[in-house]
């Protein structure tokens, strides 16, 4: 197995692609601790150990370290959305969007690196959105662009000792994505729409990001670090012109 | 292993990256065909590493045809295509004859066309058994931000990235992945003939502390092997990868990930 005797943290693995990666991170035989705000999820693997942490509080995130061995593996997935524009978003959606998406990943990689030894990896859950902005969600695009700048300062700053690469997901088949065509004026053309706009003509599953991330995780991927893998179904590679038109 | 049962056919394949490629698919358990120029490649020499060699000359399209059809009467499919052939003209356009620069963009552009356009159809065979097959073509980080003196180079890195994005799309619906990877400094005979090169270390200068001044430059603080590119092209080329297409995976040791370093 792939991972074989390493320690990984996950966070927010209770559910969408955290859970995907936390079931892979299992089955290539890494020892996985996963957190969330809420209690533990029932379903969650037996094995994979469960904490209740706030990511964005930078106390709770520095007690949580003191109680763990230093892990070979940070995976730093724990993400929320707010569908705005930047007029319409609040203090509050700043706070959350903000809160955990930038300065948690800025908390957990604070509160670790110093203790992870030669040969460690941290990969961060970036986003197609840091590259190319999605409408509406102008808080989180903004907060992706800075995993994605934060990944690169790493890997410059904490090299050769600590790698570090995030994963670009495009359209995966969370919870969230369902909801977004559901409010559509017409859920049925919408859905079809966006599957033309993948060559592969299919979404994304947690699994498919969880490959990614074994991958950057495993000895295979020493030489890799300071970069952003998209991994989108050719998504992005396409020209966002309606395939419609012609 | 992740292969078993693939076919697999590399140009370049006896050159630097793409003999470690030929020797990292076969570890796998793929059918591995490695097609060069010569037998020997670009290397001082070769041993027998168990893959089929095939004379080729990637500019031919006489050549191409004839490789494919090789493979066709073997197999009537091909589930991996690893475009390695390349070659790196060391000078500014203002110094580049125009038979230097047609000439690169005939062994890196051209030759990746015409081996992708001939195998399509024994892609497309490969991919209704419901697995994807995969193009990995050979970008470079080139493609994204110059090295000095390297303007046909870095051309015809932009014309194989472009040529990536464009045949995922359209070849996509059929279940064929295309992607590019694109490395920096790997250590290999194109590497070493660039370090001997005018302007560089031999122009009177300790080619040694060159290479390490390199290397410092780079996060990792090393160059890349060619085993380091072989590992990437092997997860590409798996089923592992099914979601993966369409694009540029740059892989240099964090060298691109950084704004120009002040010295001094």
């Amino acid at each position: 197995m792939k991972l074989d005797g390493k320690r990984a943290i996950i966070t927010g693995g209770g559910q969408g692609i955290g859970r995907g990666i936390v079931e892979a991170f299992i089955n290539e035989g890494a020892s996985v601790i996963t957190c969330g705000r809420s209690a533990k999820p029932a379903s969650l693997p037996s094995q994979c150990e469960y904490v209740t942490l706030d990511v964005a509080d930078p106390k709770a995130v520095q007690q949580f370290s003191a109680t763990q061995q230093a892990p070979h593996v940070l995976v730093n997935n724990a993400g929320v959305q707010v569908e705005k524009t930047v007029t319409d978003s609040s203090d509050e959606d700043w706070d959350s969007v903000i809160g955990i998406n930038a300065r948690g990943v800025f908390n957990l990689c604070r509160a670790f690196i110093p203790v992870m030894n030669n040969g460690g990896s941290i990969i961060n859950i970036g986003s197609i959105s840091g590259n190319v902005a999605d409408p509406c969600m102008a808080l989180y695009n903004a907060s992706k662009a800075f995993v994605h700048g934060l990944t690169r300062s790493i890997a410059v700053d904490h090299g050769p000792q600590i790698r570090c690469n995030a994963i670009c997901p495009g359209w995966i088949e969370t919870g969230m994505l369902e909801a977004g065509f559901a409010t559509a004026n017409n859920p049925d053309a919408a859905l079809n729409d966006a599957l033309s706009r993948h060559p592969t003509r299919r979404f994304g599953k947690p699994s498919d990001v969880a490959s990614m991330a074994v991958w950057l995780a495993s000895d295979d991927a020493t030489f890799a670090t300071g970069q952003l893998f998209t991994i989108d179904g050719g998504m992005t590679a396409s020209s966002p012109v309606n395939p419609g038109l012609f | 292993m992740k292969l078993d049962g693939k076919i697999a056919l590399v140009t370049g394949g006896r050159g630097g990256i793409g003999r470690a490629v030929v020797k990292r698919l076969m570890n796998e358990g793929a059918t591995v065909y490695a097609a060069d120029l010569t037998e020997q490649g670009s290397l001082k020499k070769h041993d027998d590493d168990g893959s089929h060699f095939l004379k080729l000359d990637v500019t031919s399209e006489q050549d191409a045809i004839n490789a494919i059809n090789n493979v066709n009467e073997q197999h009537a499919e091909l589930h991996i295509l690893v475009n390695a052939a390349g070659i790196e003209i060391e000078k500014t356009i203002e110094q580049t004859t125009l038979d230097e620069w047609n000439q690169s963009f005939a062994v890196n552009v051209t030759g990746t066309f015409l081996t992708c356009k001939y195998s399509l159809p024994l892609l497309r065979a490969a991919a209704k058994s419901g697995n994807t097959s995969s193009i990995i073509n050979f970008g470079s980080y080139d493609g994204f931000i110059a090295d000095p003196g390297l303007a046909a180079y870095c051309a015809t890195k932009g014309a194989v990235h472009a040529l990536t994005r464009a045949m995922a799309c359209d070849h996509g619906p059929e279940g064929i992945r295309v992607n590019a990877i694109c490395p920096g400094y790997i250590d290999t005979p194109m590497l070493q003939s660039f370090f001997e090169g005018e302007g560089s270390g031999a122009d009177g200068g300790n080619i040694e502390s060159l290479q390490q001044a390199v290397r410092d430059v780079h996060p990792m603080r090393t160059y890349g092997t060619p085993e380091d590119i072989a590992n990437l092209v092997n997860w590409l080329a798996s089923d592992e990868a099914r979601y993966a297409s369409g694009q540029l995976w740059v892989l240099d040791g964090g060298l691109s990930a950084q704004v120009q370093q002040m010295r001094f």
